[in-house]
């Protein structure tokens, strides 16, 4: 019992801060508006309007075999995994899967190749801000596009190099498109920053011992087994004073 | 001394009915945090076999597909068990169809639901302990949204299970021991054991006496390690400057407040 009292006393000191962050960061993870901390309040879906016209189409065989002519230069053809027929801003493309990730935010790699005239496509800031906008029915206008390498700040799970068009309306909205598909990757924006900032705290992800965007990091890790140990101390104490009877008033 | 009386006092109280959630939430976020979250959604059990679409594996156009199916849309092209298919969706009905004969393959039967799961499995030789197809009344782990799916137990470590979409052929979801168990500290953590929601009144009311709770440990730890410590250290110092009038009496309420704190622990 006196080990239990020693532990629970000087791992107070160690844990203290942190215990405190993780009961606070809960309680406004409790209480905070779920809607507003997805970061979605100026996103609506992509609507196409315009149909396709099946018979423009130019059939997936002849981009595949085009494909396998070509290839890159120096090596041979790139490897193709499927090929689906997108729509984005009214136009269809062929989007051709390289490399895929087990989910959407896994490092992937993909082309884009007009399906009326097997061009291939690639999208530029002009076409990530129209593709941006797309999504957006807030009343702000963009203010900067720019192309950014995971990790994104935003989009801590992205692992694809994104187009980031920002837009000026007062929750400071991010719009996020993966540079090789044109997905949308999300929305961000001041309410989402604001919750992720707690959850950082919560997950104590600081890209200390381990990479940012993960709560399986070291610090964690070290700091969740020392408070483990130190709630079992302090519910020991508990069941003693019970025992004891110094629970009676 | 107030305060730490009645931090003792109320830190005592407040954990015999909150100390419990709190061994609870050190031990499920122990759990979250120490185990890989990409090992508990089971990345490693899936092997994506290597596909190599190319223009002879297709000899059912996508004209004929629209003659079909002339709602067609979401029109994807890719290899399914080393065979070209189209999957698209048509009325919201999703169909799988042979890019080289344009014969339709949904919904799957079994014996190909099995077969799918083996080539993605981790591991090249494995047996299927059970396999089920489910229409309606999903498990928990399942969302609804995936139906019709088939269910192919592993027998393997961790009892994994791969949900094979009947429809599409893809592999929708998969769950193993470690997951589930996950899902299970996870809503002990937020303490919502029906729909896993972070925002109950019950987790704020425990929240709350925790945090309380926490913050009266903080003025004990204050007391018990800083505060006694720092005039354990001051008494002997103390000693030789109590032949001054001015200090002797800031010396003797020291002691004082010694002797009351020896009396209480």
């Amino acid at each position: 019992m006196r080990l239990v009292k020693f532990l629970h006393k000087w791992l107070s000191i160690v844990v203290a801060l942190q215990l405190l962050i993780w009961l606070s960061s809960g309680l406004f993870f409790n209480l905070m508006d779920h809607s507003k901390a997805r970061g979605n309040a100026n996103k609506v879906s992509m609507s196409q309007t315009v149909e396709i016209d099946h018979a423009r189409l130019l059939p997936p065989n002849t981009i595949l075999s085009q494909l396998e002519f070509i290839g890159d230069k120096q090596t041979k053809p790139r490897q193709i995994n499927s090929l689906k027929l997108i729509q984005l801003l009214n136009q269809p493309y062929y989007l051709l899967n390289h490399k895929r990730g087990l989910y959407a935010h896994f490092y992937s790699e993909h082309s884009l190749i007009n399906a009326y005239n097997g061009e291939k496509q690639i999208i530029d800031d002009a076409m990530a801000q129209a593709l941006a906008q797309a999504t957006y029915n807030g009343n702000g206008d963009v203010v900067s596009v720019v192309k950014k390498l995971p990790p994104l700040d935003d989009m801590l799970k992205e692992e694809n190099t994104a187009w980031q068009i920002n837009f000026n309306d007062s929750i400071n909205t991010s719009v996020y498109i993966d540079a090789s598909s044109g997905r949308l990757i999300g929305h961000s924006n001041d309410d989402k920053r604001f919750a992720d900032f707690f959850f950082k705290l919560h997950f104590m992800d600081y890209g200390v011992m381990g990479n940012i965007g993960s709560f399986n990091n070291g610090l964690i890790i070290f700091f969740s087994l020392l408070t483990l140990l130190f709630c079992l101390t302090g519910a020991v104490w508990v069941v003693e004073l019970l025992r004891k009877g110094r629970y009676k008033r | 001394m107030f305060w730490q009386r009645k931090s003792r006092l109320y830190h005592k109280w407040l954990m015999l009915f909150v100390g419990l959630q709190c061994v609870i939430w050190s031990i499920t976020g122990a759990y979250m945090v120490v185990l890989n979250i990409d090992y508990i959604h089971g990345d490693s059990l899936v092997k994506q076999p290597i596909l190599n679409l190319s223009s002879t594996n297709v000899n059912y156009g996508l004209h004929q597909l629209y003659g079909e199916y002339p709602k067609a849309e979401e029109i994807e092209l890719t290899l399914l068990m080393d065979r070209a298919v189209y999957r698209f969706s048509e009325n919201k009905q999703r169909f799988l169809l042979s890019a080289d004969t344009g014969k339709l393959l949904s919904p799957i039967s079994e014996d190909y639901a099995v077969a799918i799961a083996k080539q993605l499995y981790q591991k090249a030789e494995v047996t299927i302990n059970h396999v089920s197809l489910i229409s309606e009344n999903p498990p928990f782990e399942l969302s609804r949204r995936h139906l019709p799916v088939w269910r192919i137990d592993f027998d393997d470590f961790a009892s994994p299970s791969f949900y094979i979409s009947s429809r599409t052929g893809k592999l929708v979801t998969k769950r193993h021991t470690f997951w589930r168990v996950f899902d299970w500290m996870f809503s002990f953590h937020v303490m919502d054991y029906v729909e896993e929601d972070a925002s109950n009144k019950l987790l704020l009311i425990f929240s709350i006496l925790a945090l309380m709770a926490s913050l009266f440990g903080v003025v004990l730890t204050y007391f018990k390690i800083f505060s006694n410590r720092k005039k354990n250290k001051s008494k002997p110092k103390a000693k030789p400057k109590s032949h001054s009038i001015v200090n002797s009496q800031s010396v003797g309420s020291n002691n004082v407040k010694g002797k009351e704190h020896n009396a209480i622990s």
